[in-house]
């Protein structure tokens, strides 16, 4: 059973920081995806976890063991790299076999564990073959299938499925969640897409700037972000954020308004705010719907009718763009005037250091 | 690991050791290379600094100061080495730069019999120097050689190649063409085929004619395939003695030796302080005109 | 037209070649074909009668079978420093292309010097002498190594760095030492470079005469390249010999330039064509 405990990691190349301590807690058996934009960090921290990089300050837990100073391979994971890294001169079989070999496992026991391997990612008839013999979909199953076979309490994945097509990385992300059912490991999984993280995780760990933003479960980090990176970073297309002014504070209901937006009473603490602070309201462009009655008013610039739903683009007044995505087919004219409306308990109120009230 | 929660503070020099301990990359790996290279060739071309200043029997040597280069640069045998070296290092480059860059035009283009046109130029080079220098040593023979046998039968009567000392050098010069300017060719198409068809075609819509494609696509952007041409062979050039040695042994005379062939002579002459010296100045040679010349050609490679 | 042109290009360049680059050959087959007394001639005839097994065997057994012994040494020389060429090159251009310090531009530096700087020759007789290794094969042996290393690292630190660092980090993932890592993902995926690197050397060390000239000196540790000059004054007059012993060793590179003549031009326009 090996859970992770992530205390004050940090890493540094000379001056530069860039992580900047990392406190977390990973169950066993939990599918952690770390996610966040490009040198967020995200990459670093999970090969500190895997060793392959040096650990600055803090320390790492695998299991009830401390590893800062344990070998990559005495760390009990295995991981799958973005290029899946497999060994070309090798057949699949070798390729597989590789670490087994190494760890001078008898023959039999060796060819038992990498056929089991092969069955389980449906890719017995592939194991005659070289790496530049297969399409990207198999190469990613024999590099998922190297880290099977050893049998690791902890599965690092560093961006797996980035250089797959977009139909293959469907099935491949299908394939990687029953992988995880079966299997019952531990999995950190660093993407960039946040598709791929809210449809695979348990739990997100948002990571930006060296630091954690935010850890929760998927719908936790969609319906209440921490923050405005959280906000502005989950939730496709993103959240819409005008900024607006605090005009009164009634205990757990707070007034905004501003040039692009009705006066507004938000659920949210109103804890030291006060009247003529800087705020931001945060509303989905899911949660936006045309009504006669809405707190937001612009000109329509640019409409996509995908059919299922409308996304529309619209220039409020202040000159801000601000997005809709409407239920069903609207045939709606560019240039047009619109106005749009929203239910204040899906709107999110951000204070002026960019924390969620 | 009970105190190594601790150990983050005070025991960050040991962690720091460990963390060079186990690098994938060990720095050992370098050992085996760099004790043979400094062994070898780093030591001896150090000691050749002092050893050029001594009177020299390799059993004990006395310092004479820069008696040794005095002599190098008063007795008129020794001074023609060096001159020689010079004119041969150029026209050698300078000739495979020409040479080689008409032969690897002329093989990228759409001539018949590529390939043994290639194999042709090219083989050469793989050939034994001696070989090679041996067999022309023949060839060249004023009266017995083929070479003025047949100009003969065109009423030509041919030069003294490797006897007359005026033409000496530059005849082994032209062997040394000879073998060598397959390399400059091949180096040269390795250049041309890296030039994007694009700039032929914008070319060809701007309206260039064959010329004006060959001086301003082609050859600018062969430069950095000059580069290398010209530093290879002049290095090669100012370094030369196989060849030499093969086919004149520095005669007649004096008329075609080269450093190289000097350092050679005065060691079987037992003056090994005088021949280490004659190293030292193929050395600073080299370094005097070698280093401005590749950061020349590289300065201009970089304002293209 | 154009076509015509170009065919008539092609025939001027297959003869101007023939005259300039394959008559010297022929010349030397010819010569290798002929008695002594027609080879003193020198000239372009066609043999009058098939002498050259005559000539081999007279060529072998000179001197008390020199050139077996020749080929011997020059086999064994050309063997073992190319085989330690690769490995240590190899290694050298691993960390070179993988561990980024303040000493890597020292390091270049010395391999670009290395492929500049004539050697000092009576120095390096006198190191050689010290260490007991003048005039022995070793000596000889470790002498190639030395002179041709800056090259082979060249080579390898340029496929090196084209070799995703993931492979290592997979490598060490399974649990490989560095040694592992070295012999097992690294040096096999370097294949290509490698052979380009045997054959290039291979050829320049076979046909090295100067070094050999200063470091090997005596009959019993003739290279093939020291038996032809040998040869040239003892038969000063002996033409068919002289020829015959210049076709034998030209044997060796032909073979490789019909097995390899793709690495090897790979080899040696390396580096060429960057920047």
């Amino acid at each position: 059973m090996a859970g992770l405990e992530l205390k004050a990691l940090r890493k540094s190349y000379g001056d530069l920081e860039v992580i900047k301590g990392v406190d977390l807690h990973i169950e066993h058996g939990e599918f952690v995806v770390f996610v966040g934009p490009s040198g967020c960090g995200k990459s670093t921290l999970l090969r500190m976890i895997a060793g392959l990089e040096e650990i600055s300050a803090g320390e790492l837990v695998i299991g009830d063991r401390v590893v800062n100073e344990v070998e990559p391979r005495d760390r009990g994971i295995a991981m799958v790299f973005q290029s899946y890294a497999l060994y070309p001169h090798m057949t699949v079989y070798d390729n597989v076999g590789f670490g087994l070999m190494l760890a001078k496992t008898p023959r039999e026991v060796r060819d038992k564990k990498i056929r089991e391997a092969a069955r389980i990612l449906q890719m017995e008839h592939l194991l005659n073959r070289k790496p530049s013999q297969l399409s990207g979909g198999q190469r990613q199953r024999v590099a998922i299938g190297r880290a099977i076979v050893r049998q690791p309490e902890v599965f690092l994945f560093d961006e797996p499925l980035s250089n797959l097509d977009a139909a293959l990385r469907v099935d491949m992300r299908m394939e990687l969640a029953r992988l995880h059912q079966d299997l019952g490991a531990t999995m950190i999984y660093v993407t960039h897409d946040q598709v791929e993280a809210m449809t695979l995780a348990d739990k997100i760990v948002v990571l930006d700037g060296g630091v954690v933003q935010q850890v929760g479960s998927p719908i936790e980090l969609y319906q209440r972000p921490a923050n405005l990176f959280v906000a502005g970073f989950i939730g496709s297309p993103k959240m819409n954020l005008l900024p607006a002014i605090v005009d009164a504070v009634e205990g757990d209901v707070v007034r905004v308004s501003s040039k692009d937006l009705a006066a507004t009473a938000i659920r949210a603490s109103g804890e030291g705010l006060k009247p003529g602070d800087s705020v931001t309201l945060g509303v989905r462009p899911h949660a936006l719907t045309p009504t006669e009655s809405g707190s937001v008013v612009g000109q329509v610039a640019l409409v996509e009718r995908l059919g299922n739903e409308t996304n529309v683009s619209i220039t409020l007044p202040s000159g801000t763009s601000f997005m809709a995505v409407l239920d069903g087919d609207r045939a709606l004219r560019p240039s047009g005037s619109i106005v749009l409306g929203f239910n204040p308990a899906d709107a999110l109120l951000f204070d002026g250091a960019g924390l969620a009230r | 690991m009970a105190v190594s929660s601790m150990g983050n503070v005070a025991g960050a020099p040991s962690q720091r050791a460990q963390a060079q301990k186990r690098s994938p990359y060990p720095g050992w790996f370098y050992l085996p290379a760099a004790i043979i290279y400094a062994v070898l060739f780093l030591a001896p071309t150090f000691a050749s600094l002092y050893f050029s200043l001594t009177r020299w029997t390799l059993f004990d040597s006395v310092f004479i100061g820069f008696d040794n280069f005095a002599q190098f640069f008063r007795e008129p045998f020794l001074v023609k080495g060096l001159v020689n070296t010079l004119i041969y290092a150029v026209v050698t480059s300078g000739l495979k730069v020409v040479i080689g860059m008409a032969l690897a035009i002329m093989l990228t283009s759409q001539i018949v019999a590529r390939g043994y046109l290639r194999s042709v130029i090219f083989f050469p080079v793989l050939v034994s120097t001696v070989g090679v220098g041996i067999t022309f040593t023949v060839l060249m023979h004023p009266t017995q050689g083929m070479i003025n046998e047949t100009l003969a039968l065109f009423g030509i009567a041919g030069p003294g190649w490797l006897v007359d000392p005026r033409l000496a050098l530059f005849s082994v010069a032209l062997v040394d063409v000879w073998k060598g300017v397959g390399l400059a060719t091949v180096i040269y198409i390795a250049g041309v085929v890296a030039i994007p068809k694009d700039y032929y075609e914008a070319a060809r819509i701007d309206g260039a004619t064959k010329w004006q494609n060959f001086r301003y696509v082609t050859l600018p952007l062969m430069r950095p395939a000059t580069a290398t041409v010209i530093t290879l062979s002049f290095i090669g050039g100012l370094r030369t003695f196989d060849l030499i040695w093969a086919m004149t042994k520095g005669g007649p005379g004096f008329a075609s030796d080269t450093i190289a062939s000097v350092i050679y002579k005065q060691y079987q002459a037992g003056f090994y302080g005088l021949s280490t010296a004659g190293n030292v100045v193929l050395f600073v040679l080299i370094a005097v005109l070698v280093v401005p010349l590749t950061m020349l050609l590289n300065r201009k490679q970089g304002h293209e | 037209m154009k076509q015509r042109a170009s065919l008539l290009g092609g025939v001027a360049a297959i003869v101007a070649t023939f005259v300039v680059f394959v008559i010297p050959f022929l010349f030397i087959i010819l010569m290798a074909f002929k008695d002594r007394q027609q080879s003193a001639l020198r000239d372009f005839s066609w043999p009058t009668g098939f002498h050259l097994w005559d000539n081999v065997f007279e060529v072998v057994k000179t001197r008390n079978w020199m050139m077996i012994t020749a080929f011997i040494n020059s086999s064994i020389i050309t063997v073992a420093s190319v085989s330690l060429l690769v490995v240590f090159a190899a290694m050298v251009g691993f960390i070179l292309a993988r561990r980024k310090t303040r000493w890597n531009p020292l390091i270049e530096f010395l391999i670009l010097a290395g492929l500049m700087v004539p050697p000092a020759v009576v120095p390096t007789i006198w190191v050689l002498q010290g260490l007991k290794l003048f005039g022995t094969l070793h000596g000889m042996i470790l002498i190639e190594v030395a002179y041709n290393l800056p090259f082979s690292i060249i080579l390898y630190r340029a496929f090196i760095a084209t070799i995703p660092k993931d492979m290592d980090e997979a490598a060490i993932i399974d649990g490989a030492r560095p040694l592992d890592v070295f012999f097992r993902i690294i040096l096999p995926m370097l294949w290509p470079v490698t052979v380009t690197n045997i054959v290039v050397q291979s050829v320049g060390i076979f046909n090295d005469f100067t070094n050999p000239l200063y470091y090997l000196p005596g009959n019993a540790n003739a290279t093939v390249q020291l038996t032809l000059f040998n040869f040239q004054s003892q038969f000063s007059t002996a033409y068919n010999l002289l020829f015959t012993n210049i076709l034998l060793i030209t044997i060796p590179p032909l073979i490789v330039f019909l097995f390899f003549n793709r690495q090897i031009v790979a080899g040696m326009t390396a580096g060429a064509v960057k920047g």
